[in-house]
Protein backbone atom coordinates (compact mmCIF):
# COMPACT_ATOMS: atom_id res chain seq x y z
CA UNK A 1 0.00 0.00 0.00
CA UNK A 2 1.32 3.39 -1.04
CA UNK A 3 1.64 6.21 1.71
CA UNK A 4 -0.96 7.77 0.04
CA UNK A 5 -3.59 4.97 0.82
CA UNK A 6 -2.51 4.59 4.35
CA UNK A 7 -3.44 8.12 5.08
CA UNK A 8 -6.28 7.16 3.37
CA UNK A 9 -7.15 4.08 5.64
CA UNK A 10 -5.67 3.74 8.92
CA UNK A 11 -3.21 0.76 9.70
CA UNK A 12 -4.58 -1.95 12.21
CA UNK A 13 -2.98 -3.43 15.02
CA UNK A 14 -4.72 -7.30 14.71
CA UNK A 15 -7.07 -8.53 11.82
CA UNK A 16 -7.67 -9.27 8.24
CA UNK A 17 -6.93 -7.16 5.12
CA UNK A 18 -9.05 -8.06 1.67
CA UNK A 19 -7.01 -6.81 -0.73
CA UNK A 20 -7.00 -6.45 -4.66
CA UNK A 21 -10.69 -6.35 -4.43
CA UNK A 22 -12.09 -5.05 -7.94
CA UNK A 23 -13.66 -1.69 -8.02
CA UNK A 24 -17.09 -2.07 -6.91
CA UNK A 25 -17.24 -5.56 -5.59
CA UNK A 26 -15.94 -4.04 -1.89
CA UNK A 27 -19.68 -3.88 -1.54
CA UNK A 28 -20.48 -6.72 -2.64
CA UNK A 29 -18.21 -8.21 0.29
CA UNK A 30 -19.63 -5.45 2.70
CA UNK A 31 -23.20 -7.11 2.22
CA UNK A 32 -21.55 -10.48 3.27
CA UNK A 33 -20.33 -9.16 6.25
CA UNK A 34 -23.09 -7.73 7.52
CA UNK A 35 -24.62 -11.39 6.44
CA UNK A 36 -22.36 -12.81 9.27
CA UNK A 37 -23.45 -12.31 13.10
CA UNK A 38 -19.74 -12.98 14.27
CA UNK A 39 -18.99 -9.91 12.21
CA UNK A 40 -21.38 -7.98 14.41
CA UNK A 41 -18.93 -6.12 16.14
CA UNK A 42 -15.81 -5.67 14.18
CA UNK A 43 -14.57 -2.41 13.10
CA UNK A 44 -14.38 -2.02 9.47
CA UNK A 45 -12.50 -0.08 7.56
CA UNK A 46 -13.26 0.85 3.94
CA UNK A 47 -11.66 2.05 1.01
CA UNK A 48 -13.02 2.33 -2.71
CA UNK A 49 -11.98 3.04 -6.35
CA UNK A 50 -8.53 3.26 -5.01
CA UNK A 51 -5.60 3.17 -7.84
CA UNK A 52 -3.82 -0.28 -8.64
CA UNK A 53 -0.74 -1.32 -10.08
CA UNK A 54 -2.38 -4.67 -11.30
CA UNK A 55 -6.14 -3.98 -10.97
CA UNK A 56 -6.05 -0.34 -12.42
CA UNK A 57 -8.26 0.59 -9.59
CA UNK A 58 -9.44 -1.26 -6.62
CA UNK A 59 -11.12 -1.68 -3.60
CA UNK A 60 -10.05 -2.67 -0.04
CA UNK A 61 -11.71 -3.43 3.35
CA UNK A 62 -9.61 -3.94 6.72
CA UNK A 63 -11.58 -5.96 9.08
CA UNK A 64 -10.65 -6.12 13.18
CA UNK A 65 -11.58 -9.37 14.69
CA UNK A 66 -9.77 -12.69 15.44
CA UNK A 67 -11.04 -14.91 13.34
CA UNK A 68 -13.13 -14.53 9.85
CA UNK A 69 -15.64 -17.10 9.68
CA UNK A 70 -15.31 -20.39 7.47
CA UNK A 71 -18.99 -19.61 5.74
CA UNK A 72 -17.38 -16.05 4.93
CA UNK A 73 -14.49 -17.32 3.03
CA UNK A 74 -16.41 -19.58 1.14
CA UNK A 75 -18.94 -17.57 0.33
CA UNK A 76 -16.19 -14.85 -0.45
CA UNK A 77 -14.36 -17.07 -2.84
CA UNK A 78 -17.47 -17.44 -4.73
CA UNK A 79 -18.29 -14.44 -5.23
CA UNK A 80 -15.12 -12.05 -5.51
CA UNK A 81 -12.87 -15.00 -5.62
CA UNK A 82 -8.93 -13.64 -6.54
CA UNK A 83 -9.13 -11.07 -3.41
CA UNK A 84 -5.95 -11.28 -1.57
CA UNK A 85 -6.53 -11.85 2.54
CA UNK A 86 -3.42 -10.69 4.52
CA UNK A 87 -3.72 -11.71 8.60
CA UNK A 88 -2.26 -8.66 10.42
CA UNK A 89 -0.56 -9.39 14.14
CA UNK A 90 0.99 -6.40 15.72
CA UNK A 91 0.76 -4.26 12.85
CA UNK A 92 2.38 -6.45 10.80
CA UNK A 93 1.33 -9.12 7.96
CA UNK A 94 1.45 -13.07 9.08
CA UNK A 95 0.36 -14.55 6.67
CA UNK A 96 -1.27 -13.99 3.26
CA UNK A 97 -3.39 -15.83 0.36
CA UNK A 98 -5.06 -15.73 -2.47
CA UNK A 99 -8.54 -16.87 -3.10
CA UNK A 100 -9.35 -19.07 -5.51
CA UNK A 101 -12.78 -20.04 -6.78
CA UNK A 102 -14.11 -23.13 -5.27
CA UNK A 103 -14.17 -25.95 -7.10
CA UNK A 104 -17.06 -27.84 -5.53
CA UNK A 105 -19.74 -25.67 -3.68
CA UNK A 106 -21.36 -27.51 -0.88
CA UNK A 107 -25.05 -25.97 0.17
CA UNK A 108 -23.85 -22.62 0.19
CA UNK A 109 -26.16 -21.35 -3.28
CA UNK A 110 -29.68 -22.46 -3.56
CA UNK A 111 -30.87 -22.85 -7.28
CA UNK A 112 -31.45 -20.16 -9.69
CA UNK A 113 -33.79 -22.70 -11.67
CA UNK A 114 -37.25 -22.86 -10.58
CA UNK A 115 -38.00 -26.23 -11.88
CA UNK A 116 -35.29 -27.85 -9.51
CA UNK A 117 -36.15 -30.22 -7.27
CA UNK A 118 -33.42 -28.67 -4.67
CA UNK A 119 -36.60 -25.49 -4.41
CA UNK A 120 -38.92 -27.76 -3.94
CA UNK A 121 -38.22 -30.46 -1.12
CA UNK A 122 -37.38 -29.54 2.49
CA UNK A 123 -33.98 -29.83 3.71
CA UNK A 124 -32.30 -30.37 0.67
CA UNK A 125 -28.85 -29.81 0.58
CA UNK A 126 -27.34 -28.29 -2.65
CA UNK A 127 -24.39 -28.86 -4.75
CA UNK A 128 -22.64 -26.79 -7.09
CA UNK A 129 -19.48 -27.60 -9.25
CA UNK A 130 -17.22 -25.18 -10.98
CA UNK A 131 -17.18 -26.01 -14.62
CA UNK A 132 -15.57 -23.22 -16.39
CA UNK A 133 -12.84 -20.78 -14.96
CA UNK A 134 -13.08 -17.98 -17.43
CA UNK A 135 -16.09 -16.96 -17.31
CA UNK A 136 -16.82 -18.63 -14.05
CA UNK A 137 -19.56 -20.98 -14.21
CA UNK A 138 -20.88 -23.26 -11.95
CA UNK A 139 -23.28 -26.35 -12.54
CA UNK A 140 -26.11 -27.88 -10.44
CA UNK A 141 -25.33 -31.63 -9.36
CA UNK A 142 -29.06 -32.12 -9.50
CA UNK A 143 -31.01 -30.16 -12.30
CA UNK A 144 -27.50 -29.87 -14.35
CA UNK A 145 -28.26 -26.28 -15.63
CA UNK A 146 -24.81 -24.10 -15.90
CA UNK A 147 -24.97 -20.71 -14.24
CA UNK A 148 -22.84 -17.95 -14.45
CA UNK A 149 -21.52 -16.26 -11.44
CA UNK A 150 -23.90 -13.09 -11.51
CA UNK A 151 -26.77 -15.39 -11.92
CA UNK A 152 -25.60 -16.99 -8.65
CA UNK A 153 -24.57 -13.81 -6.37
CA UNK A 154 -28.18 -13.36 -4.95
CA UNK A 155 -28.52 -17.27 -4.26
CA UNK A 156 -26.15 -17.19 -0.85
CA UNK A 157 -27.61 -19.06 1.13
CA UNK A 158 -25.99 -17.16 4.11
CA UNK B 1 -21.53 -50.28 -4.24
CA UNK B 2 -24.73 -49.46 -5.51
CA UNK B 3 -25.50 -48.21 -9.08
CA UNK B 4 -27.52 -46.03 -10.79
CA UNK B 5 -28.43 -44.43 -14.10
CA UNK B 6 -29.45 -40.92 -13.93
CA UNK B 7 -28.10 -38.54 -16.45
CA UNK B 8 -25.76 -39.52 -19.65
CA UNK B 9 -23.09 -36.64 -18.43
CA UNK B 10 -21.87 -39.49 -15.67
CA UNK B 11 -21.45 -41.86 -18.61
CA UNK B 12 -17.61 -41.76 -20.50
CA UNK B 13 -17.61 -43.13 -24.18
CA UNK B 14 -16.72 -46.75 -22.68
CA UNK B 15 -19.68 -46.82 -20.37
CA UNK B 16 -22.09 -46.42 -23.44
CA UNK B 17 -20.02 -48.93 -25.66
CA UNK B 18 -20.34 -51.38 -22.79
CA UNK B 19 -24.50 -50.47 -22.82
CA UNK B 20 -24.92 -50.68 -26.51
CA UNK B 21 -23.21 -54.84 -26.17
CA UNK B 22 -25.07 -55.77 -23.22
CA UNK B 23 -28.08 -54.91 -25.44
CA UNK B 24 -26.58 -57.14 -27.82
CA UNK B 25 -26.03 -59.77 -25.34
CA UNK B 26 -30.27 -59.37 -24.19
CA UNK B 27 -31.49 -59.66 -27.89
CA UNK B 28 -29.41 -62.91 -28.52
CA UNK B 29 -30.84 -64.90 -25.11
CA UNK B 30 -33.16 -67.00 -25.82
CA UNK B 31 -37.25 -66.46 -24.06
CA UNK B 32 -36.62 -68.86 -21.28
CA UNK B 33 -33.25 -68.29 -20.22
CA UNK B 34 -34.36 -64.09 -20.12
CA UNK B 35 -37.15 -65.10 -17.63
CA UNK B 36 -34.19 -66.66 -15.25
CA UNK B 37 -32.45 -63.23 -15.24
CA UNK B 38 -34.58 -61.44 -12.35
CA UNK B 39 -36.70 -63.93 -10.96
CA UNK B 40 -37.70 -62.93 -7.59
CA UNK B 41 -36.88 -59.20 -8.13
CA UNK B 42 -39.91 -56.30 -7.58
CA UNK B 43 -39.31 -53.21 -9.83
CA UNK B 44 -40.83 -49.97 -8.51
CA UNK B 45 -42.24 -47.72 -11.09
CA UNK B 46 -42.98 -44.41 -9.80
CA UNK B 47 -44.61 -42.01 -12.51
CA UNK B 48 -45.78 -38.79 -11.45
CA UNK B 49 -45.92 -37.65 -15.04
CA UNK B 50 -47.69 -39.33 -17.66
CA UNK B 51 -46.21 -41.79 -19.84
CA UNK B 52 -47.15 -44.86 -22.85
CA UNK B 53 -43.39 -46.45 -23.86
CA UNK B 54 -40.99 -45.72 -21.05
CA UNK B 55 -43.38 -47.15 -18.33
CA UNK B 56 -44.61 -49.56 -20.73
CA UNK B 57 -41.53 -50.86 -21.86
CA UNK B 58 -39.79 -50.62 -18.28
CA UNK B 59 -42.73 -52.91 -17.03
CA UNK B 60 -42.50 -55.52 -20.24
CA UNK B 61 -38.69 -55.46 -19.49
CA UNK B 62 -39.08 -56.25 -16.08
CA UNK B 63 -41.57 -59.22 -16.85
CA UNK B 64 -40.01 -60.40 -19.50
CA UNK B 65 -36.40 -61.40 -17.09
CA UNK B 66 -39.08 -63.22 -14.79
CA UNK B 67 -39.17 -59.77 -12.38
CA UNK B 68 -42.47 -58.29 -10.85
CA UNK B 69 -43.98 -54.36 -11.10
CA UNK B 70 -45.03 -52.39 -8.54
CA UNK B 71 -45.82 -48.66 -8.89
CA UNK B 72 -48.21 -45.83 -9.73
CA UNK B 73 -48.65 -43.91 -12.83
CA UNK B 74 -49.87 -40.43 -11.85
CA UNK B 75 -49.16 -38.96 -8.37
CA UNK B 76 -52.58 -38.22 -7.81
CA UNK B 77 -54.43 -41.04 -5.66
CA UNK B 78 -50.68 -41.56 -3.94
CA UNK B 79 -49.83 -39.63 -0.28
CA UNK B 80 -47.73 -37.23 -2.77
CA UNK B 81 -51.58 -35.87 -2.99
CA UNK B 82 -51.49 -35.45 0.79
CA UNK B 83 -48.03 -33.45 0.44
CA UNK B 84 -45.19 -36.25 1.15
CA UNK B 85 -42.06 -35.10 -0.05
CA UNK B 86 -40.10 -37.33 -2.40
CA UNK B 87 -37.01 -38.25 -0.26
CA UNK B 88 -40.03 -39.96 2.53
CA UNK B 89 -41.36 -41.52 -0.85
CA UNK B 90 -38.48 -43.21 -1.87
CA UNK B 91 -37.91 -44.37 1.82
CA UNK B 92 -40.81 -46.03 1.91
CA UNK B 93 -40.82 -47.25 -1.52
CA UNK B 94 -37.60 -48.66 -1.37
CA UNK B 95 -38.85 -50.97 1.87
CA UNK B 96 -40.68 -53.22 -0.86
CA UNK B 97 -38.95 -53.08 -4.05
CA UNK B 98 -35.15 -54.13 -5.38
CA UNK B 99 -35.03 -51.20 -8.11
CA UNK B 100 -37.04 -47.95 -8.36
CA UNK B 101 -37.99 -46.29 -12.03
CA UNK B 102 -38.91 -42.84 -11.28
CA UNK B 103 -40.56 -39.76 -14.15
CA UNK B 104 -40.73 -36.67 -12.27
CA UNK B 105 -41.83 -33.24 -13.25
CA UNK B 106 -39.49 -31.60 -11.83
CA UNK B 107 -34.98 -31.20 -12.56
CA UNK B 108 -32.77 -33.28 -10.37
CA UNK B 109 -35.98 -35.36 -9.17
CA UNK B 110 -34.20 -38.80 -9.75
CA UNK B 111 -30.78 -37.42 -8.68
CA UNK B 112 -31.96 -36.39 -5.14
CA UNK B 113 -33.87 -40.03 -5.53
CA UNK B 114 -30.90 -41.47 -5.92
CA UNK B 115 -29.23 -39.79 -2.94
CA UNK B 116 -31.52 -41.35 -0.34
CA UNK B 117 -32.54 -44.49 -2.00
CA UNK B 118 -30.75 -48.02 -0.81
CA UNK B 119 -31.74 -49.66 -3.95
CA UNK B 120 -31.02 -48.34 -7.24
CA UNK B 121 -32.51 -45.42 -9.04
CA UNK B 122 -33.21 -44.93 -12.97
CA UNK B 123 -34.17 -41.81 -13.89
CA UNK B 124 -37.13 -42.06 -16.75
CA UNK B 125 -37.16 -38.29 -17.24
CA UNK B 126 -36.85 -35.24 -15.04
CA UNK B 127 -38.69 -32.54 -16.35
CA UNK B 128 -36.92 -30.61 -19.00
CA UNK B 129 -33.19 -32.35 -17.81
CA UNK B 130 -32.27 -35.92 -18.66
CA UNK B 131 -34.03 -39.31 -20.22
CA UNK B 132 -30.52 -41.56 -20.27
CA UNK B 133 -32.58 -44.65 -20.82
CA UNK B 134 -34.06 -43.24 -24.00
CA UNK B 135 -30.71 -41.99 -25.27
CA UNK B 136 -29.32 -45.50 -24.85
CA UNK B 137 -32.31 -46.92 -26.45
CA UNK B 138 -31.65 -44.38 -29.53
CA UNK B 139 -27.81 -45.41 -29.50
CA UNK B 140 -28.83 -49.03 -29.43
CA UNK B 141 -31.26 -48.84 -32.69
CA UNK B 142 -28.46 -46.56 -34.33
CA UNK B 143 -26.51 -49.49 -34.08
CA UNK B 144 -28.50 -52.15 -34.90
CA UNK B 145 -29.55 -49.81 -38.07
CA UNK B 146 -25.87 -49.22 -39.61
CA UNK B 147 -23.91 -51.82 -37.07
CA UNK B 148 -21.42 -48.68 -35.68
CA UNK B 149 -22.39 -45.61 -34.15
CA UNK B 150 -18.71 -44.33 -34.97
CA UNK B 151 -19.23 -41.71 -38.19
CA UNK B 152 -22.63 -41.28 -38.59
CA UNK B 153 -23.78 -38.13 -40.29
CA UNK B 154 -27.05 -37.41 -37.71
CA UNK B 155 -29.83 -34.59 -38.37
CA UNK B 156 -31.31 -33.44 -35.18
CA UNK B 157 -34.69 -31.57 -36.66
CA UNK B 158 -37.40 -29.66 -34.46
CA UNK B 159 -37.65 -28.72 -31.35
CA UNK B 160 -33.83 -28.48 -30.55
CA UNK B 161 -34.68 -25.92 -27.52
CA UNK B 162 -36.76 -27.45 -25.27
CA UNK B 163 -36.19 -31.57 -26.28
CA UNK B 164 -34.39 -33.14 -23.56
CA UNK B 165 -33.71 -36.26 -25.77
CA UNK B 166 -32.33 -33.93 -28.44
CA UNK B 167 -29.75 -32.48 -25.72
CA UNK B 168 -29.09 -35.92 -24.29
CA UNK B 169 -28.32 -37.90 -27.66
CA UNK B 170 -26.67 -34.72 -28.67
CA UNK B 171 -24.14 -34.97 -25.39
CA UNK B 172 -23.77 -38.72 -26.24
CA UNK B 173 -23.37 -38.98 -29.56
CA UNK B 174 -20.50 -36.23 -29.06
CA UNK B 175 -18.34 -38.96 -27.18
CA UNK B 176 -18.09 -41.30 -30.16
CA UNK B 177 -15.89 -40.66 -32.79
CA UNK B 178 -16.42 -38.90 -36.11
CA UNK B 179 -19.90 -38.37 -35.48
CA UNK B 180 -21.32 -34.70 -37.64
CA UNK B 181 -24.43 -33.47 -37.10
CA UNK B 182 -26.77 -30.99 -38.78
CA UNK B 183 -29.03 -29.18 -36.66
CA UNK B 184 -32.49 -28.46 -38.24
CA UNK B 185 -34.82 -26.20 -36.76
CA UNK B 186 -36.66 -22.74 -36.62
CA UNK B 187 -34.54 -19.64 -35.38
CA UNK B 188 -36.76 -19.53 -32.65
CA UNK B 189 -35.87 -23.12 -31.34
CA UNK B 190 -32.36 -23.66 -32.09
CA UNK B 191 -30.13 -25.54 -30.09
CA UNK B 192 -28.56 -23.97 -26.84
CA UNK B 193 -25.64 -22.42 -26.82
CA UNK B 194 -25.12 -23.74 -23.17
CA UNK B 195 -25.78 -27.89 -24.85
CA UNK B 196 -23.48 -26.95 -27.62
CA UNK B 197 -20.32 -25.60 -24.65
CA UNK B 198 -21.31 -28.54 -22.62
CA UNK B 199 -19.32 -31.09 -25.48
CA UNK B 200 -16.06 -28.22 -25.36
CA UNK B 201 -13.01 -31.32 -25.71
CA UNK B 202 -14.88 -33.67 -28.20
CA UNK B 203 -14.19 -32.90 -31.70
CA UNK B 204 -17.36 -32.39 -32.91
CA UNK B 205 -18.50 -30.85 -36.62
CA UNK B 206 -21.90 -29.32 -36.70
CA UNK B 207 -24.11 -27.30 -39.24
CA UNK B 208 -27.11 -25.09 -38.59
CA UNK B 209 -29.56 -24.92 -41.17
CA UNK B 210 -32.80 -24.47 -41.49
CA UNK B 211 -33.73 -26.73 -44.60
CA UNK B 212 -34.67 -30.17 -43.68
CA UNK B 213 -34.17 -31.21 -47.71
CA UNK B 214 -30.53 -30.46 -47.10
CA UNK B 215 -30.42 -32.53 -44.56
CA UNK B 216 -31.87 -35.57 -45.72
CA UNK B 217 -29.64 -35.44 -48.82
CA UNK B 218 -26.54 -35.22 -46.62
CA UNK B 219 -27.24 -37.42 -43.39
CA UNK B 220 -27.48 -41.16 -42.31
CA UNK B 221 -29.87 -41.00 -40.08
CA UNK B 222 -32.75 -37.86 -39.29
CA UNK B 223 -33.96 -37.61 -36.14
CA UNK B 224 -36.93 -35.88 -35.94
CA UNK B 225 -38.93 -34.06 -33.03
CA UNK B 226 -41.99 -33.34 -32.12
CA UNK B 227 -42.56 -29.75 -31.46
CA UNK B 228 -43.69 -29.80 -27.70
CA UNK B 229 -46.30 -27.34 -27.13
CA UNK B 230 -46.43 -27.48 -22.83
CA UNK B 231 -43.21 -26.10 -23.51
CA UNK B 232 -44.46 -23.14 -24.89
CA UNK B 233 -45.04 -20.24 -22.26
CA UNK B 234 -46.66 -18.78 -25.10
CA UNK B 235 -49.36 -20.32 -27.48
CA UNK B 236 -48.67 -17.47 -30.32
CA UNK B 237 -44.85 -18.45 -30.78
CA UNK B 238 -46.00 -22.32 -30.98
CA UNK B 239 -48.92 -21.88 -33.69
CA UNK B 240 -46.03 -19.92 -35.55
CA UNK B 241 -44.06 -22.92 -35.67
CA UNK B 242 -46.04 -26.09 -35.06
CA UNK B 243 -45.97 -27.57 -38.02
CA UNK B 244 -42.25 -25.93 -38.79
CA UNK B 245 -41.22 -29.54 -40.02
CA UNK B 246 -42.95 -32.09 -41.89
CA UNK B 247 -41.67 -35.43 -43.72
CA UNK B 248 -43.80 -37.38 -45.72
CA UNK B 249 -43.27 -39.61 -48.42
CA UNK B 250 -42.96 -36.84 -51.09
CA UNK B 251 -40.16 -35.00 -49.10
CA UNK B 252 -38.26 -38.72 -48.96
CA UNK B 253 -38.49 -39.12 -52.66
CA UNK B 254 -34.89 -38.01 -52.99
CA UNK B 255 -32.96 -39.36 -49.71
CA UNK B 256 -30.17 -41.57 -50.14
CA UNK B 257 -31.51 -44.98 -49.90
CA UNK B 258 -29.72 -46.09 -46.80
CA UNK B 259 -31.59 -43.22 -44.89
CA UNK B 260 -33.16 -44.05 -41.63
CA UNK B 261 -36.03 -41.90 -39.68
CA UNK B 262 -36.02 -42.17 -35.86
CA UNK B 263 -38.45 -40.24 -33.37
CA UNK B 264 -38.88 -40.55 -29.72
CA UNK B 265 -42.36 -40.67 -30.05
CA UNK B 266 -45.42 -39.57 -29.65
CA UNK B 267 -45.30 -37.99 -33.18
CA UNK B 268 -47.75 -35.19 -33.99
CA UNK B 269 -47.71 -34.01 -37.53
CA UNK B 270 -43.95 -33.76 -38.11
CA UNK B 271 -44.03 -37.28 -39.60
CA UNK B 272 -46.78 -38.39 -42.04
CA UNK B 273 -48.61 -41.41 -41.60
CA UNK B 274 -47.29 -42.43 -45.45
CA UNK B 275 -43.83 -42.59 -44.35
CA UNK B 276 -44.47 -45.65 -42.27
CA UNK B 277 -44.85 -48.39 -44.74
CA UNK B 278 -41.32 -46.95 -46.31
CA UNK B 279 -37.73 -49.04 -45.78
CA UNK B 280 -37.05 -45.33 -44.06
CA UNK B 281 -39.28 -45.45 -41.04
CA UNK B 282 -37.24 -46.74 -38.14
CA UNK B 283 -39.46 -45.31 -35.16
CA UNK B 284 -41.54 -48.22 -34.70
CA UNK B 285 -38.50 -50.63 -34.17
CA UNK B 286 -36.72 -48.23 -32.08
CA UNK B 287 -39.31 -48.48 -29.61
CA UNK B 288 -38.91 -51.83 -29.64
CA UNK B 289 -35.14 -51.99 -29.01
CA UNK B 290 -35.88 -49.84 -25.76
CA UNK B 291 -37.59 -52.97 -24.27
CA UNK B 292 -34.11 -54.62 -24.71
CA UNK B 293 -31.73 -51.80 -24.21
CA UNK B 294 -34.14 -51.58 -19.95
CA UNK B 295 -34.00 -55.13 -19.78
CA UNK B 296 -30.26 -54.80 -20.47
CA UNK B 297 -30.24 -51.51 -18.09
CA UNK B 298 -32.09 -53.82 -15.26
CA UNK B 299 -30.21 -56.92 -14.94
CA UNK B 300 -26.81 -54.69 -14.77
CA UNK B 301 -28.30 -52.38 -12.08
CA UNK B 302 -29.48 -55.15 -10.59
CA UNK B 303 -26.51 -57.22 -10.60
CA UNK B 304 -27.13 -59.93 -12.78
CA UNK B 305 -25.20 -61.77 -15.23
CA UNK B 306 -25.52 -61.78 -18.81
Amino acid sequence: MSPEQILLIPKIENGFVLDHIPAGSGVKILNLIRGQHELNDAVLSVGLHYTSRRLGRKDLIKIQCRELPQRFLQHLSLVVPGVTIKRVEKFAIAQKIVLEPPELVDNLLSCPNPGCITNHERGVTTCFHLVRREPMKFRCNHCERWFAMAELENRLKL
Amino acid sequence: MKRDLISIEDLSEKHLRDYLALGRRVDDMSPDACRQILAGKILGVLFYEPSTRTRLSFEAAMLRMGGQVIGFSEALNTSVAKGESLADTIHTVEQYCDAIVIRHPREGAARLAAEVSRVPVINAGDGANQHPTQTLLDLYTLQNLFGRVDGLRVALVGDLKYSRTVHSLFHALARFKDVRFRFVSPETLKMPEYVIEATEGSAVEVRETTSLEEAIAECDVVYMTRIQRERFPDPVEYEKVKDAYRLDRATLQHAPTHLKVMHPLPRVNEIATDVDSTHHAAYFPQAGYGMVMRQGILAHLLGAKI
